[in-house]
């Protein structure tokens, strides 16, 4: 019901769930959701915490997105890479965002990392898995720097170097044999780099270029496309159309308000 | 056989320079069987914001009186016209409302926003059913022909493309993709949107 | 760990293939697995030997693979979707077929040849699996020969679609698909039999086969007269696939259209369907068969009186 909807309770809406059940019964799949195949990692250098992502997002065998951003904003000292279920990646970072948010306005405080990974936590926990975000979450608080990995049904690791979606083996087999402990930031972003640049180029899912994002104790630093590795080239030539190549049946010009002009008309209003 | 084929039908909005271009086809079908070739897939949403739905027709219809009452309600309560960026945001999260029993449709934004300077801006934005959003600089397809115009429109699109010109390049794109889809086709419409008209054309498409 | 699993599985796909494949390694090889018999096998035996997957039940087994409308990501995918017709009248055979092929929705080709040219003679339309038709319609052909060389007469047309349904009768059950017209002109006068992969055989004055037949049926019955003449008999063919490429998803793109006389077949001519629904068949802009060209034709007409 349309008018419902403005008086909706907050959540989700299953009052498609019974013609959409009928339809699987009968044999029809439901369509393919944009997933990110991904490759997502995070490392803890000297100074705090380095994110990477890949930014390919993909339907099925197509590449639905070349240049997607993957690392989300939750608060200014902590972010948040996504994989799996595009959609839910996307607003399952935005609605913790928002309660941090909340969370800091109450307690009138930065909150820490190991906040947002509980409330993540325990959000995708209640889903049973079925809100399919894979997160890597890394952030620097009063507690100093903090990376976690959170899988989509719950569960959470803690450890100083991570990586998730289709392209993780390729990512730790470069982190298992580069990682050191006390890196500097230099070394831990070549480090980063070239973990991502591993699934990029032997992981399917993963492809395009390479974000980053570093966070120490003081500065948070986005580093969107910091390698670009696989730009398109020039095309050789181009291929416009001369006008009139489409024939067409039927026209119909709407001529659009571009300025308004608003000018008094008459004497002033006595207002005295 | 998927969902997404029952109906049929196809959309794709392209970039040009200070313009947009949205077209899709007509054919509304029952599986093989053709019903209607003025199925009208794209609708205006504001002066300057077009939605294209492809997906299952029951829905598209759904969809494009819910996306009416939203829109209409945020014109009431904000007292001004929605922008783009707001409209793609306000589809998404209709969609994702309906995360576990979405609703058919695929839907593909075309529109020109305002920016802080007086001028326009190109904007075009899809999202999946369940609502992920993805911004495209260049062109952005959806249904059951998605797979064919995205290799036309790769090869066939570049920037800064003059109103003109996009009008070729999206038709061209559309028609050739169509033609080689069984579930699309039955003729195509384009609307070109540009800061000071908007130009509908309906296209002399294949019939069969 | 999935591997380990199948290989000890009895049941599967995987399973399957690689029974088959044992059983195939086993076989000697004959010449004709070598082609020296133009691939039509052995000739001296009268039917040829196909190797079957050793499997219970070879059909299912083939179904398993090819159904692409349960499973959109069955390995292979046959062509189908098609519309074809024939018709007997006063001045011979009309044969119109459409040029579609599609693989799952995408429009795999739109300039298949879908009537076959057996001999001067005889013709036979395809619907169903494409190599299927082809394979054994070109073989008919061989036969018929045969059957000229041997009685210094030609085969009649009835015979020939006999020869035909007899042999893929023998194949029931196995996973042959063909819907085809046997189509030709004897000492009988013209003649049209329907022959199937089930074994069907029916002798007939109109059939129309394929995904579009209904829609072409439509046009077909409404205009059909013994008496027609052969332009009107032409016209109605090609109207007829014009009807089915429109509304059905599955035809469309071309029209071909034969015409079978007393001195053998003729082709008459190769039609795009678009331009028949814009302009028809002639080179009048306008003056089409789509129903929204016509009304629009029948609009201007009355504004001018």
């Amino acid at each position: 019901m349309a008018t419902a909807a403005v008086y909706s309770s907050p959540g989700f809406d299953f009052s498609n769930e019974i013609r959409n059940n009928f339809l699987a019964s009968k044999g029809i799949p439901l369509p393919k959701a944009t997933s990110t195949g991904t490759t997502i990692v995070g490392c803890i250098f000297e100074d705090g915490i380095i994110l990477g992502a890949d930014t390919r997002a993909t339907e099925g065998p197509i590449v639905a997105d070349k240049n997607c951003e993957k690392i989300h904003y939750i608060t200014e000292s902590i972010r948040c890479c996504g994989a799996g279920t595009a959609a839910d990646t996307e607003f399952v970072t935005n609605l913790i965002s928002s309660n941090m948010e909340m969370h800091a306005l109450t307690h009138n405080r930065k909150p820490r990392v190991v906040t947002a990974m509980t409330m993540l936590k325990q959000y995708l926990f209640r889903y049973q898995g079925h809100v399919g975000a894979a997160l890597v979450l890394g952030g620097v608080d009063a507690t100093g720097p903090n990376l976690f990995t959170i899988a989509p049904h719950g569960s959470t690791d803690k450890l100083p170097y991570v990586t998730m979606g289709s392209g993780s083996l390729a990512a730790m087999a470069v982190f298992e044999s580069g990682w050191r402990k006390g890196m500097s930031r230099e070394e831990a972003l070549t480090l980063v780099k070239s973990a991502i640049s591993a699934g990029i180029f032997n992981d399917l899912g993963s492809g395009s270029n390479v974000d980053a994002c570093i966070i120490t104790a003081n500065n948070t630093e986005m580093l969107r496309n910091v390698e670009m590795p696989n730009e398109r080239v020039q095309k050789e030539r181009t291929y416009v159309f001369p006008k009139g190549t489409t024939a067409w049946k039927k026209e119909e010009v709407r001529k659009l308000v571009v300025q308004e002009e608003v000018r008094l008309v008459g004497e002033a209003m006595d207002t005295d | 056989m998927s969902i997404m084929e029952y109906n049929g039908g196809s959309v794709i909005a392209m970039v040009g320079k200070d313009c947009v271009a949205i077209a899709s086809d007509l054919r509304l079908g029952n599986q093989a069987l053709g019903i209607s070739s003025n199925f009208q897939k794209i609708f205006p949403v504001t002066d300057r914001i077009y939605l294209g739905l492809p997906g299952l027709a029951t829905d598209v219809t759904t969809l494009r009186e819910v996306f009416r009452f939203r829109v209409n309600m945020y014109t009431i309560k904000e007292e001004r016209e929605i922008e783009p960026e707001t409209f793609a945001h306000l589809v998404s999260s209709t969609l994702y409302e309906r995360r576990f029993g979405p609703y058919f449709i695929e839907p593909v934004m075309a529109g020109l926003s305002k920016v802080a300077t007086g001028g326009f801006k190109p904007f075009i934005a899809a999202t999946d059913l369940i609502g992920c959003l993805n911004f495209a600089k260049d062109f952005v397809v959806a249904g059951t022909a998605s797979s064919k115009l995205y290799g036309a429109a790769e090869g066939l699109w570049e920037p800064d493309l003059e109103p003109e010109q996009l009008f070729e390049t999206i038709s061209q794109t559309m028609l050739n993709a169509v033609d080689r889809d069984a579930y699309s086709g039955w003729g195509v419409v384009v609307h070109v949107i540009e800061k000071d008209k908007i130009t509908t054309r309906t296209l002399k498409g294949r019939m069969d | 760990m999935n591997s380990l699993a199948n290989r000890f599985s009895t049941t599967g796909p995987i399973n399957e293939l690689r029974r088959a494949k044992s059983v195939l390694e086993d076989d000697e090889f004959t010449d004709s697995a070598w082609g020296s018999e133009a691939g039509f096998g052995s000739l001296a035996k009268g039917v040829p030997n196909f190797t079957v997957p050793s499997v219970p039940d070879p059909s299912a087994f083939l179904r398993l693979h090819t159904d692409d409308y349960a499973d959109p990501s069955c390995r292979i995918k046959i062509q189908h979707g098609t519309t074809t017709l024939a018709f007997r009248f006063q001045g011979g055979v009309i044969v119109a077929v459409d040029s579609r092929a599609t693989a799952g929705s995408y429009v795999a080709s739109g300039t298949v040849k879908k009537v076959i040219e057996i001999n001067p003679y005889l013709l036979g339309t395809m619907a169903g699996g494409a190599a299927d038709c082809q394979y054994w319609e070109t073989y008919l052909g061989i036969h018929c020969r045969l059957h000229e060389l041997r009685n210094h007469e030609r085969i009649s047309v009835s015979a020939a679609s006999k020869y035909l349904s007899n042999l893929v009768y023998s194949y029931k059950g196995m996973g042959l698909s063909m819907g085809t017209m046997i189509c030709g002109w004897d000492k009988t006068g013209p003649a049209v039999f329907y022959v199937d992969s089930d074994g069907t055989r029916l002798k007939g004055d109109i059939f129309s086969v394929g995904s579009g037949s209904t829609f072409a049926y439509g046009v077909l019955d409404q205009g059909y007269r013994w008496d027609l003449t052969d332009e009107e008999a032409q016209e109605l063919g090609r109207r007829s696939i014009y009807a089915a490429g429109h509304r059905d998803a599955f035809s469309g793109n071309t029209c071909n259209l034969y015409h079978v006389k007393e001195d053998g077949w003729k082709f008459i001519g190769n039609y795009d369907i678009s331009k028949l629904h814009y302009d028809g068949p002639g080179e009048t802009p306008g003056a089409g068969y789509g129903y929204d060209v016509r009304v629009e034709r029948s609009a201007a007409i009355a504004v001018q009186a």
